[in-house]
């Protein structure tokens, strides 16, 4: 953020490298808080500096050997490049920022992570604790602002709290539902010297907070009782699988019941798609039978997921003949949509172990069956004509394509809007944690900056964004952190030059009235190129395949535009607020 | 519409009433009447709020959210039946010279409420009871001109013989919440 206090500052920080002679050896608030980052083994923070957090930043400036940082371009690019890197890696992802603007600009993040429990601990800087309250210069009330948003947050004022907040800072985001932390760090607590000598000991528990990880035995022989009474028992597995390194057990749990199982959308890729019980996903754009079978089932599974309004639609008619199993660690979850027969509160992992031995063998030969025979209706109303390679070049068949080439094995980070829900029907996932995705608040301009996140905290995997040309708008100044890495990060545009989502709706329930979602784009490669990555584009389908591999090839970052199919749709589609019963084809 | 009351214990930290109150906005939920103090317990806040709601599940679930907040450390919801509460009232009444004396045996005896202060021209009395009894009281003073009157929120302990308090963690305990 510019800076008017310039001046001003350099002659607090004389001041303060004076007094650093005269007083004691004890660390500053900042330099506390860089050892409490490296205690908590972080080696990777995404942010951007300005006034109120300059003394932090002049900290960092004698740890960058052991705590790497990347400047993004925009504070909303540190929080979606944090929450790529906490989904890929599974550790928890940290955001320096400033006050006001700065703080503001991770907004959306914020609410981006708390809604899909990712893992993030912000640092924004605040004003002189003598200044709070005054309407002081870059002064917005964090801790009101962030309250609805976050899991947790507190405002630094002594130097003192730093070890203790920050323990109880990563303690909170990693543990039970994982979620944001923002910490509000007052610019004199930074620079100001501790009054005793740094301790540093990781909370592993806390009074008021100490989420349940191992169900109760009660809880977990009642839903054993029900599972093992199922004729018709169905699985819905989400992205709680993924968190709790489940994946595993779940596979285990599968194979031995033999029970067919689906995925929501932040589920994706817990489970290799070609495994025989894996069903595919189901909500609002999933696939036909998993949606349709929930009306078939007689106990539902559901682990890891919260029966998302895009998962039941209405959620009155969701499964109404199911008596349902509900395996999940946020007690506020259980029942908060639908009456639960069976709930068991813990970690999903800790919950598969304990109900492994209890499940009996199954063979569901038939039952699954009855999804494959669904299966067909939707290869010949839905799958035929996205790849019927008529035309234009559809989405689908690039996903595809990139699905072969990849070997199913890539990172997918995707955006929001058609692009995303494409990628999610056509990417054959093999491996865990590869499809990153704003689910829950659905964030345009999240595959950007995230799929940079991913790479950082996954360097060698291939990892790739697949993003639309409306969201590509949204953050595209994060180009310029991508070049500035010299990381490999690989991104398709698949382009429309629509809001493809929004006209879509618009199309079949605005009755063709297109409001504002045509756009006029502009030459992103030449951009691309601006910004020092190279790219290409790809309007004709005999040259799909050879453009892929050139940007697959490419050991730089490298951009590909695909011109696609204006007016596609996306089907299935369960319209917003109908049951799945009412699910539409074409 | 039923009265719920919830009691919520929570560690004494700075802007906790916000982060408690916007689950209440949140969800669309009225607060009639919300009291906060320190309990017996050093450090340890007691909210006692009041709401109407016509679904039980709903204040259920409201319950459940409460509890998730991390400074929370327990929630009870009670029906007006499993408590024993009550509100205090003060009203300013005026008494001027040549107008009518208020009845002060009748405002002991058949209403159970004290004057406590007496001023040149009026008095201030207070009413210690359910809604109920203090707007039963209003109706009887508001003849002599009532030159103010505030109420407070609801104080209530539950009817079980152990108090909440014992439900709280010396350490680290599993934790209930009842409703």
């Amino acid at each position: 953020m510019g800076n008017l206090l310039e001046i001003e500052l350099k002659q607090e920080t004389l001041i303060a490298s004076a007094q650093e002679n005269t007083v004691g050896n004890f660390l500053s608030g900042a330099q506390a808080m860089m050892e409490c980052l490296l205690a908590e083994g972080v080696d990777n923070i995404f942010g951007y500096p300005g006034g109120a957090i300059m003394p932090t930043y002049d900290a960092l400036y004698d740890y960058i050997d052991r705590i790497k940082h990347t400047l993004v371009r925009h504070e909303q690019g540190a929080g979606h490049a944090a929450q790529g890197y906490a989904r890929v890696s599974g550790r928890t992802g940290v955001c320096l920022v400033t006050s006001g603007p700065g703080g503001t600009n991770l907004i959306t993040p914020i609410a981006d992570a708390i809604i899909d429990c990712t893992p993030l601990v912000c640092i924004v800087g605040q004003v002189k604790s003598t200044l709070l309250g005054t309407d002081a210069f870059q002064e917005t009330d964090m801790i009101g602002v962030t309250t609805p948003v976050c899991k947790w947050n507190y405002q630094i004022t002594d130097p003192d709290e730093v070890p203790e907040i920050m323990a109880k800072a990563f303690f909170i985001a990693k543990s039970g539902k994982p979620g944001p932390v923002v910490i509000d760090f007052a610019r004199d607590a930074q620079a100001a010297k501790m009054t005793k000598a740094f301790s540093y000991k990781k909370v592993e528990k806390m009074v008021s907070y100490n989420p349940r990880v191992v169900p109760k035995q009660e809880q977990i022989e009642k839903a054993a009782e029900l599972i093992n009474k199922a004729k018709r028992p169905y699985i819905l597995f989400g992205h709680g699988v993924l968190i709790a390194d489940a994946m595993q057990e779940l596979l285990d749990f599968v194979e031995k019941t033999d029970i067919p199982c689906a995925s929501t959308l932040l589920g994706l890729s817990a489970m290799p798609n070609n495994h025989p019980n894996y069903m595919g996903w189901l909500g609002m754009h999933g696939m036909y039978a998993p949606n349709v079978m929930t009306d078939e089932c007689d106990v539902l599974i559901a682990i890891g997921m919260r029966f998302d309004d895009r998962v039941t639609g209405d959620s009155t008619k969701f499964a109404p003949q199911a008596r349902i199993v509900h395996i999940e660690i946020d007690p506020s979850e259980v029942e908060k949509i639908k009456k639960t027969e069976a709930p068991v509160i813990g970690d999903a992992k800790e919950a598969l172990k304990m109900l492994f031995p209890l499940v009996k063998k199954g063979d569901f030969t038939g039952w699954k069956n009855e999804f494959r025979k669904l299966d067909v209706k939707e290869y010949d109303k839905v799958t035929l004509r996205d790849l019927n390679q008529e035309g234009k070049i559809k989405m689908a068949e690039v996903v595809a394509l990139l699905s072969d080439k990849t070997n199913g094995e890539a990172c997918i980070v995707v955006d929001v809007g058609q692009h995303q829900m494409v990628t999610a029907r056509y990417y054959q996932f093999r491996k865990p944690n590869s499809f990153i995705a704003s689910g829950g608040l659905g964030t345009m301009g999240f595959a950007i900056p995230a799929s940079f996140g991913a790479k950082v905290g996954a360097p060698d995997r291939e990892v790739v964004g697949i993003i639309g040309d409306g969201c590509f708008q949204m953050t595209i100044q994060e180009l310029g952190t991508i070049a500035q890495s010299g990381l490999a990060v690989k991104m398709i545009i698949l382009n429309n030059n629509f809001l493809g989502m929004v006209r879509q709706w618009q199309q079949l329930f605005f009755d063709n009235r297109y409001s504002f979602v045509e756009l006029q784009n502009p030459d992103f490669i030449t951009i691309a190129k601006g910004f020092g990555i190279d790219g290409h584009t790809c309007s004709e389908r005999e040259n799909l395949s050879d453009s892929l591999d050139k940007m697959l090839d490419s050991k730089k970052a490298y951009l590909l535009e695909v011109i696609v199919e204006k007016e596609e749709n996306v089907f299935p589609m369960v319209p917003a607020g109908t049951s799945v019963s009412e699910i539409r084809l074409e | 519409m039923t009265t719920y009351t919830i009691c919520v214990f929570t560690e004494n930290s700075i802007g906790l009433l916000n982060k408690i109150t916007i689950i209440f906005t949140r969800r669309r939920i009225n607060i009639e009447s919300l009291t906060v103090s320190e309990t017996e317990r050093k450090g340890i806040s007691r909210f006692t709020i009041v709401i109407k709601h016509e679904k039980r599940e709903e204040v259920e679930k409201l319950v459940r959210q409460i509890r998730k907040i991390i400074e929370v450390l327990a929630v009870f919801g009670y029906l007006n039946e499993d408590i024993v509460y009550n509100e205090i009232a003060l009203f300013k009444i005026s008494t001027p010279l040549n107008g009518k004396s208020v009845d002060v045996e009748t405002i002991n005896k058949i209403y159970k409420a004290w004057v406590v202060y007496w001023g040149l021209d009026y008095v201030v009395i207070e009413k210690t009871g359910t809604e109920t009894e203090i707007f039963d009281f209003f109706k009887y003073i508001k003849p002599h001109g009532i030159i103010e009157f505030v109420r407070s929120g609801r104080v209530a302990v539950g009817k079980t013989p152990q108090g909440l308090i014992e439900y709280l963690p010396e350490e680290i305990t599993e934790w209930e919440y009842y409703l």
